[in-house]
Formats: C-alpha cells, sequence, structure tokens
C-alpha cells in the first residue's frame, strides 16, 4: 500500500531522491559484500574436494609421482587465461570485467563450445554405437564427428596438462583438476564480485564524504 | 603447494622464454614480496592469487596495493582456512560498520 504525501514540498523531495539513491548504493554494496563472502565460501569447499582429490591421487599413484619436482619449466603459455574488459557506457567505467577462457590454447570457439558439446556427447556415447548398423553409424557419426571434433582439443589440451605426471594417471587425480577447474570459474566470480563491491563502496564513501563536507 | 599444483593442472601456468613462471611456491619472504612487486606490475597477469597466510606475511604490501587490475584475491590453503578479519579489500570497507563511522556520522 503506497502512502503519498502531498503536502511534502518539492525541495525535500529532491532530497528525499538523493536519499533513494544513497540507500540504492548502500544496498548493492551489502549485496555484493554478502555475495562475495558467500562465493568465499563456496570456493573453500570446492579447494577442499581437490586437496582431498590430490591427496588420494597421489596415496595411489604414489609421492614421487605427484611432486612438483615434475613440473613443466620449459617454456609454454597457459592454455587458461583471462580476458579482461572495461565496462563501457557506465558510469563506474573503471570497473574492470573478468572473463575466463577454458583451454583456450587451440581455439577460442573450441573453448567455448567444448564445454556445451561435451554435455551433449554425454548422450551418445561412443560404446552404444559397437554392434549397431551401418545406417546408425552413418547418421550419429556425422553429429558426434562434429562434437568430437570440438571437444577433442579440450581433452587434448587437458590430457597434455597432466601429461607431467605420466601417460597413466588416477582417476582422483582428473577428478581433482575438474574440481580446480571449478575452483578457477569461482575466483573469476569472486574477482568481478570484487571490483563491484569496491566500485560501490567508493560511491557510498563519496557520498558521506559530501555529506560530511556539507555539515 | 597442493593449491599450486592443482591450479597448474586446469592449464594457469606459464613459462616464458626466460623460464620465468607465474607462479611461486613460497620460500622467503623476501622472494615473496619481490614476486609480488613483479607480478603486480606484469602486464599479462589479469588476477594474482595468494594463500591468505602467505599474504599475512607481506601484509602491508597486499594491503597498500588499490590498483583495480590486477586484482588480488586471497585464497584459503590446506593448512590455514580463510580468515575474512584479514581480507585486505573487506578490512578496507569494514570500517563502515564501525561504532566510530557511525558515531561521525551522527554528529
Amino acid at each position: 500500500m503506497e502512502v503519498v504525501d502531498h503536502e511534502t514540498p518539492s525541495l525535500e523531495n529532491g532530497k528525499t531522491d538523493k536519499e533513494v539513491e544513497e540507500n540504492a548504493n548502500v544496498l548493492q554494496f551489502m549485496d555484493s559484500m554478502d555475495a562475495y563472502l558467500t562465493l568465499i565460501h563456496s570456493l573453500s569447499s570446492t579447494l577442499r574436494r581437490g586437496w582431498l582429490e590430490l591427496a588420494s591421487a597421489r596415496h595411489s599413484m604414489g609421492a614421487s609421482r605427484v611432486n612438483t619436482v615434475l613440473l613443466d619449466h620449459t617454456s609454454h603459455p597457459a592454455a587458461t587465461s583471462l580476458l579482461v574488459t572495461q565496462d563501457e557506457g557506465k558510469v563506474d567505467s573503471g570497473k574492470p570485467h573478468f572473463t575466463l577462457c577454458k583451454w583456450a590454447s587451440s581455439s577460442n570457439e573450441n573453448s567455448l563450445l567444448g564445454e556445451k558439446q561435451s554435455s551433449q556427447d554425454k548422450l551418445h556415447p561412443q560404446l552404444r554405437h559397437r554392434g549397431s548398423t551401418e545406417l546408425y553409424e552413418e547418421k550419429t557419426s556425422s553429429e558426434n564427428k562434429a562434437s568430437r571434433e570440438v571437444d577433442d582439443p579440450v581433452q587434448k589440451e587437458r590430457s597434455k596438462s597432466l601429461s607431467m605426471f605420466g601417460t597413466l594417471v588416477s582417476p582422483k587425480l582428473r577428478a581433482a583438476q575438474l574440481s580446480f577447474e571449478a575452483a578457477l570459474e569461482t575466483l573469476v566470480e569472486i574477482a568481478n564480485m570484487r571490483s563491484e563491491m569496491v566500485c560501490t563502496f567508493d560511491q557510498v564513501n563519496m557520498k558521506l564524504a559530501g555529506r560530511k563536507d556539507e555539515k | 603447494m597442493d593449491t599450486v599444483v592443482g591450479f597448474l593442472m586446469a592449464g594457469v601456468g606459464n613459462v616464458d622464454l626466460r623460464r620465468k613462471t607465474n607462479y611461486l611456491i613460497v620460500d622467503s619472504i623476501k622472494q615473496i614480496e619481490d614476486t609480488f612487486k613483479e607480478f603486480t606490475t606484469r602486464e599479462d597477469i589479469a588476477v594474482v592469487l595468494i594463500s591468505q597466510y602467505v599474504a599475512n606475511m607481506i601484509r602491508f604490501l597486499v594491503d597498500s596495493y588499490n590498483k583495480p587490475v590486477p586484482a588480488i584475491l586471497e585464497i584459503p590453503s590446506k593448512d590455514h582456512p580463510y580468515d575474512p578479519a584479514h581480507d585486505s579489500v573487506l578490512s578496507r570497507v569494514k570500517y563502515l560498520f564501525s561504532a566510530e563511522s557511525v558515531a561521525s556520522g551522527r554528529r
């Protein structure tokens, strides 16, 4: 139910609008801080899962096979990178935005499509085609070929990343890799939430400083 | 160490032609300081992940850093859980919730 006070003078309405804007900024700041803390909590649990899986892999493969000594020190670029853009056309245009490009060393399209196609590929596993008719194979092979072509570079990059631990690795190590990939995605969200939080904090701070100067 | 290994498995490791890496496994405080200064001035780094207990060793450096890019994210480590009270971003904004700031606003 709305209560409209028609007796309020226009000057007070201007101040009310200003207060409404300030309240909106404060609320936005509180929301971003809450989201930041929630994401940190989520990251902690994802990392714990990754550490546990890594410890399991070390237990099954041996400590000498899962070791920092085996890290690749030859020159190579990062397969996963970040794209940083500035929010254009907004008042807070200095706020950076981070986008994760996973396994993008082969091609950007493959890394973006690979994740979508891999879920479709799960519906048509290759094992199902063994012993099936030629016609069935012809129909499905073309769609699987497309999804495999896109998915292969991503899987190749994943395998290449694990190759420093040997050709045959424990399934727990692969699971740990996926956990840390999920942690990366959460970290990018945290980075974006952090920049929003800092931006709204600066706005609230400016308003507070302005209010103190008026007094 | 496990944190570094894990993220390297996720594909973020980079080694340039001079064999300089974009990661460091904790050694001495001096090396941590030098590496932090190097990573925060490199143009090919957008986010710096630092375990919070390592960040506490160079807290004065981390708290004095205020550029938007690269973003400094303090993360938990296996043996040291995350403490929001020590986070540099949260400690920067927490004064808004202190009694002193509320009292000064009311004057």
